[in-house]
């Protein structure tokens, strides 16, 4: 009976070999398929008439501007993320209260809404329509259309990523060390610079990286509350959209090739924060 | 008296977890808090490290009202089961991270830091391993080092939650006479919770006995043994024979008249009758009332398990006086009972 199913498996053992390669080749084709060459299409596009044309495309000052505003958002929406998310992973994953299980199902909400009603909904609050419009325009404020109407959507977008990173991790690290932090006589801010925020250092830079990424490369929310005025509220993405519908391609896949590298170099630093982490995690685990 | 608890309550929910209890603790003992799980007894220990708050109640740190300290201002040392050492520091700077979190003027230079710690790490064996981080550390090392990191603050009190649950029976077994040693040459107050009762026995200079958040009983070791104060510590305490019986005139009685004791004076009914295996006194008799029902040799000792008129019973001697007895499985016995005791039906 057992020499039999061993004979049954033989064969299947001996075509392993055969079946890895047809399936690594399968893999590797879709990958070239669908993420290389587009990738390299983006590149090639771009340079299709030369470097200076490409150079040209991106010092113009409508694309600085773009860049300019990019960088800006990014700059706001991240680091407040990075402060609510460690905020909300800290209570979500050290403390008990009520409507716990609301909170998380909140957090996780940007990643189920489209992004489009995420800009939206801030049209309808803060547009000249919405909700706190005329209030705002009699202060002489002014969110919609304009850079705290970018970040609003941007924060509320990648709000999820850092939060998301950090909760499982501060969950299964559990409160003991802190305890142990507060009896030695730490302070509340001793406890969290010395124990807690050393703990989650490679969790939480692998959840800022991927919150960046997002946050520079938002289209659908952005898109609805900018009005895409050109060298004022156009993020990179929106430059690339209108030089795209303008039948500029060079310049748009100019543009667009900066936010491709971005997305390479973050995915370099991810790769190495992830061996990083992993080697790391797997050293101090008990 | 260096810890004095009194009236001390906390509910989590519905769940009651400490009734009103009262306790001391002398200055320089080492006191276990003994009981099953659910019995409040790791609950009060974080109540006097203040990582937990009780409800009502108050507790006295040598003589200062505690409750409303902070844990970091009652200079308490805490060893936690599972060690809770910080996974991204050296062993040296667990041990150094109370000292180097003092407020400014309070910090001891480097240098001294530096030799109390090594000295610690002298004291718990552990000097060369300095360098390493916890996860390179086996169990037994990982909670020597979690002793010198509670002891690095000079605390006034040193608490132990359970501090060889999760270690292997040999290391746990190595590691609790290491502690006894230590206790014994620094003679620091501790107090030490556990659910083993055998770790509570060996180890403590006192024993508490905790039962459903009320203290069933504080004695030494041999006081709580040799004489339970309730049916919970009797069976709690070590492996005991429980039946039921009827009280009368100061004789309990059981399985059928088989079995007379004497009965404290204040029980009358019925009521339930306890006797440890080795106060179970056998002798073959061919019209004896017990009959064997089956053997259990382990180790150097033996487990005869007795029927008595229907009324199953455990009774434990060595080896040699179960061959001295010649007593096997079928064989008819008389059964005394040199000790006993009768608690009236709760």
């Amino acid at each position: 009976m057992h020499a039999k199913k061993a004979a049954g498996f033989a064969p299947a053992l001996a075509d392993s070999r055969w079946v890895k390669g047809l399936l690594i080749a399968s893999a590797l084709a879709f990958l070239l398929l669908f993420l290389v060459l587009p990738l390299v299409s983006v590149f090639v596009e771009a340079l299709r008439r030369g470097t200076d044309a490409y150079w040209a495309a991106l010092v113009e000052p409508d694309a600085v501007a773009a860049i300019k505003l990019t960088l800006i958002v990014a700059a706001i929406a991240v680091p407040m993320n990075l402060v609510f998310g460690v905020a909300a992973s800290w209570c979500i994953a050290k403390f008990d209260f009520r409507g716990k299980d609301l909170l998380i199902t909140l957090i996780d909400l940007p990643f189920s809404v489209s992004p489009v009603i995420s800009g939206l909904i801030y049209v309808l609050l803060f547009g000249l329509h919405g909700l706190m419009g005329p209030f705002l325009k009699s202060q002489g404020i002014q969110i919609i259309f304009a850079v705290p109407g970018l970040v609003l959507a941007t924060v509320f977008v990648t709000f999820p990523f850092v939060a998301r990173e950090l909760i499982p991790l501060m969950q299964e690290q559990g409160n003991e060390e802190e305890e142990a932090a507060l009896v030695l006589g730490a302070s509340g801010w001793q406890t969290f610079w010395r124990v807690t925020l050393p703990n989650i250092k490679w969790g939480l830079l692998y959840g800022v990286l991927l919150c960046n990424a997002r946050a520079m490369g938002e289209f659908g929310a952005v898109s609805v509350v900018s009005g895409h005025i050109r060298g004022e509220t156009n993020t990179m993405p929106l430059h690339v959209e209108i030089l795209y519908n303008e039948y500029n391609l060079v310049a748009a896949f100019a543009v667009a090739s900066v936010l491709a590298m971005l997305a390479l170099v973050t995915l370099v630093v991810k790769t190495v924060l992830e061996w990083r982490f992993g080697a790391e995690l797997a050293a101090t685990r008990h | 008296m260096a810890i004095q608890v009194s009236g001390i309550t906390k509910q989590f929910g519905s769940f009651r977890a400490l009734d009103s209890v009262d306790l001391e603790v002398r200055s320089g003992e080492l006191l276990a808090l003994l009981g099953p799980s659910g019995s409040g007894k790791t609950t009060l220990l974080r109540i006097m490290a203040g990582l937990e708050f009780a409800d009502s109640g108050s507790l006295q740190l040598h003589g200062e009202e505690a409750l409303g300290l902070s844990p970091r201002e009652r200079q308490v040392g805490f060893v936690f089961q599972h060690y809770a050492l910080f996974r991204h520091m050296t062993v040296f700077d667990n041990v150094a991270f109370g000292l180097k979190v003092r407020p400014r003027g309070q910090r001891f230079t480097t240098a001294e830091i530096r030799r109390r710690v090594m000295e610690l790490l002298e004291l718990v064996q552990l000097a060369h391993f300095a360098d390493r981080y916890p996860a390179q550390l086996s169990g037994g090392q990982r909670q020597r080092v979690a002793l010198a990191r509670a002891l690095a603050i000079e605390p006034k009190v040193l608490l132990l939650d359970e501090p060889f649950g999760a270690l292997d029976a040999k290391v746990r077994k190595e590691l609790r006479r290491w502690l006894r040693k230590l206790h014994e040459d620094i003679h620091i107050t501790s107090v030490f919770v556990t659910h083993d009762q055998e770790e509570a026995l060996e180890l403590a200079d006192r024993v508490v006995v905790m039962s459903q958040g009320r203290i069933e009983q504080v004695g030494s070791p041999a006081e709580v043994y040799d004489r339970p104060a309730s049916a919970f510590v009797y069976e709690f305490l070590g492996q005991v024979n429980r039946f039921d019986c009827v009280v009368a005139d100061g004789v309990a009685k059981a399985a059928n008249g088989a079995i007379c004791i004497p009965a404290d004076g204040t029980v009358r009914g019925p009521a339930i009758a306890y006797v440890r295996p080795h106060d179970l006194g056998l002798s073959p008799s061919a019209g004896g009332p017990g009959r064997v029902s089956g053997i259990h040799v382990v180790g150097p000792d033996a487990r005869v398990e007795i029927d008595l008129a229907g009324l199953p019973l455990e009774a434990e001697m060595d080896r040699e006086r179960l061959s001295v007895l010649g007593l096997r499985p079928g064989d008819q016995c008389a059964v005394h009972i040199d000790r006993a005791r009768v608690f009236p039906q709760p």
